[in-house]
């Protein structure tokens, strides 16, 4: 092999999910009726914002060489706090400010909070008491979910304030804004993670931790941090949850974390740790939003399409398998 | 401290006094076994068999299953020991459920199917509004609303499913096509918002609407579903009316969208008087007494028992809820349980 076709390949290698996206984007666009149009592709993308925003934050502790569970319930935990003080049916109170796009802020600084508070507990309960990661956020997905569940009594609160809702609704180039929010968490996130020293030092944690110990990296402080993000940044997904379905319900974003889990590793992190870049992850959310547009439309039989759903994750977790093994042997 | 303790055992017993008052315990206690609370309807079933079953002077206990059959099934197994007056079930799945409802009524404890009707074995009573019986009303709305949008019945209408492994959604489904079958003008696209999560909904109205922007109607099997579809409505510059909404169960949020203008149909489970029918003839089920087939009036609904191959079932019959009637109180959604207190059957 010649060095330049050599460089081409890893080229593709190293953006080979994107070229899955693009791939598939083309199967469905010629063999789905309706598939081709802008609006559709606007569709896939605003489908990801909330899906997206999430995968961020479970990618960074899996980086870091553990993970987060609890992003799921989270995400819930904080749309209900959210929807629960602002809006106006249901379980709502409807709490109004002045001026009225304070709701904005307040409600996101809830939410956050909700989410700083459960991403700390993990992390203090990982990184301080050395308990297992997966046990500890395990516990957390349930017990955060049973709170939902006990705080709004299986009932929903509706209506979110008009100042949130323009969020969904307002649309500039064909997107709403929530969609930009997202890509600004991918772009800032991406930033972080190439271009910064904690970025570094989280690869480093997650490729080696008693050896990243051993450099004068401050494992505890960086692992603590990254719980505590992976949190705030599930609570930003859940905060966009509630502004996309106008509330929320005791069930709201269930199953997503599965989902997450398929975009991060269709994006290329690896479960080991220390392997992997946000835009991958991307690329993984875009695709599993395109594959469930296509069956969207297909008009497939209800009880088939977790099956084709599911075939469909695993033929693009596949194809990620086999970019591992070329590149072994490339090296 | 000898004093301090005695007054704190006087505090106790005050306590444990008031979670278990005397009058609620005076015939035993039921055990309700709810499918889920991650949904309104459930949620407001809890507090209506409570409510009525303390007026005829039962305690009720609940157990949630989450959605798992099998989780059902282990408890069902577990309340079986603890012989309970009777036991109420609104079964996670309706075949899988019958083994225990047959071991629990092998045990001598009377079993009452709740909401969601196994007919595959003996039960000792069944109180349902129907679940295929939804599914003609809303064939019969949609019907109606075709007509009136499209001067026949013709069009397309977006039906967005619960999850396709519960039955209860399945059930509605088959109803409603029953019925639909007869209008061959009609186009039904039928979705399912996996896990009955609400924002798997708003994609699939946002993809369709995309797809076929002459979509006349999205009919939900749920209200909640029915919230994130209005969402997905308001997005595309929608506004109430262009496109009609409809679901299915009668919840508070439904009657909020219908005054809004958003939602034209809600089918109403009656969720009040199905539980106050579990609660009227309460005494005969756990007496082993039988129950009389006829008319009998639940919260001035008429209701009819009958003697069916699986037991006495009482169907009470669902209302269709419209910008008209939205206000009426007997609606469950409107969240103002009957003042009057329910009375045995004699």
């Amino acid at each position: 092999m010649t060095p330049q076709s050599r460089r081409v390949l890893e080229v593709v290698l190293d953006n080979l999910v994107w070229f899955m996206l693009l791939a598939v984007l083309a199967i469905f666009s010629a063999t789905i009726p309706n598939y081709f149009q802008p609006g559709i592709f606007a569709n896939i993308i605003e489908q990801s914002t909330v899906l997206g925003v999430m995968s961020i934050g479970l990618a960074l502790v899996i980086i870091a060489g553990h993970m987060d569970l609890s992003v799921e319930s989270v995400a819930a935990l904080s749309a209900m706090a959210a929807s629960m003080v602002f809006a106006s049916s249901g379980i709502g109170m409807g709490v109004e400010l002045t001026p009225g796009w304070l709701v904005v802020p307040a409600s996101l600084a809830l939410s956050l909070a909700v989410g700083a508070a459960v991403g700390l507990l993990n992390g203090y309960l990982v990184v301080k008491i050395k308990m297992n990661a997966f046990i500890v956020t395990l516990s957390s997905f349930i017990w955060v979910r049973g709170l939902v569940v006990a705080l709004s009594g299986g009932r929903s609160a509706q209506n979110l304030a008009d100042e949130l809702r323009w969020l969904a609704i307002q649309r500039f180039l064909g997107l709403p804004l929530t969609a930009y929010i997202a890509i600004a968490c991918f772009v800032g996130f991406s930033f972080m993670m190439a271009k910064t020293r904690y970025g570094r030092h989280l690869l480093m944690i997650g490729g080696n931790e008693a050896a990243a110990f051993r450099a004068g990296i401050k494992v505890d402080k960086v692992l603590m941090i990254a719980f505590l993000l992976s949190g705030m940044v599930a609570a930003l997904a859940g905060w966009l949850l509630a502004i996309r379905t106008s509330g929320a319900t005791a069930n709201l974003g269930t199953g997503m974390l599965f989902n997450a889990f398929a975009a991060v590793v269709i994006g290329g992190i690896s479960l080991k740790g220390g392997v992997g870049a946000l835009p991958g992850v991307y690329a993984g959310v875009l695709l599993l939003s395109a594959i469930n547009t296509a069956i969207n439309l297909m008009g497939l039989p209800a009880h088939f399409t977790q099956v084709i759903h599911g075939l469909l994750v695993l033929a693009a977790v596949l194809l990620d398998t086999l970019k591992q093994s070329i590149r072994k042997k490339l090296a | 401290m000898k004093y301090m303790l005695q007054w704190g055992m006087v505090l106790l017993a005050g306590a444990a006094g008031m979670v278990n008052p005397a009058y609620s315990q005076e015939k035993g206690t039921v055990y309700y076994m709810v499918p889920t609370l991650l949904d309104e309807f459930q949620t407001g079933s809890v507090s209506a068999l409570e409510m009525f079953l303390e007026q005829v002077g039962y305690e009720m206990t609940t157990l949630n299953a989450d959605n798992k059959t099998d989780l059902q099934q282990s408890q069902m197994n577990d309340v079986i020991t603890l012989a309970p007056k009777a036991i109420i079930l609104a079964a996670v799945d309706f075949n899988a459920l019958a083994p225990s409802v047959e071991a629990a009524r092998a045990a001598g404890i009377p079993v009452i199917e709740f909401d969601r009707q196994i007919s595959s074995t003996m039960s000792d009573f069944t109180s349902v509004a129907g679940t295929v019986e939804i599914g003609y009303v809303a064939a019969e709305q949609v019907e109606r609303l075709l007509t009136e949008k499209n001067g026949a019945v013709k069009g397309k209408v977006l039906q967005v499913l619960g999850d396709p492994g519960d039955p209860y959604t399945l059930d509605i489904q088959m109803g409603f096509e029953e019925k639909m079958a007869a209008f061959p003008d009609v186009i039904i696209i039928s979705q399912p918002a996996m896990m009955w999560e609400a924002s798997n909904a708003g994609t699939i109205v946002s993809d369709q609407l995309l797809a076929n922007p002459d979509i006349d109607i999205v009919f939900s099997h749920a209200a909640h579903l029915s919230v994130a579809a209005v969402a997905s409505l308001e997005s595309a510059g929608k506004q109430p009316g262009d496109v009609y909404v409809m679901s299915s169960n009668g919840a508070p949020v439904a009657l909020q969208m219908i005054r809004d203008g958003w939602m034209q149909v809600e089918v109403e489970q009656p969720l009040y008087a199905q539980a106050a029918a579990v609660a009227m003839f309460m005494d005969k089920i756990v007496a082993k007494q039988p129950i009389e087939p006829g008319e009998y009036d639940v919260l001035g609904l008429k209701s009819v028992v009958t003697n069916e191959e699986w037991g006495p079932t009482i169907k009470i019959p669902g209302a269709a809820i419209t910008a008209d009637n939205v206000g009426d109180a007997a609606f469950w959604g409107n969240l103002q349980p009957p003042t009057e207190a329910v009375t045995p059957v004699p």
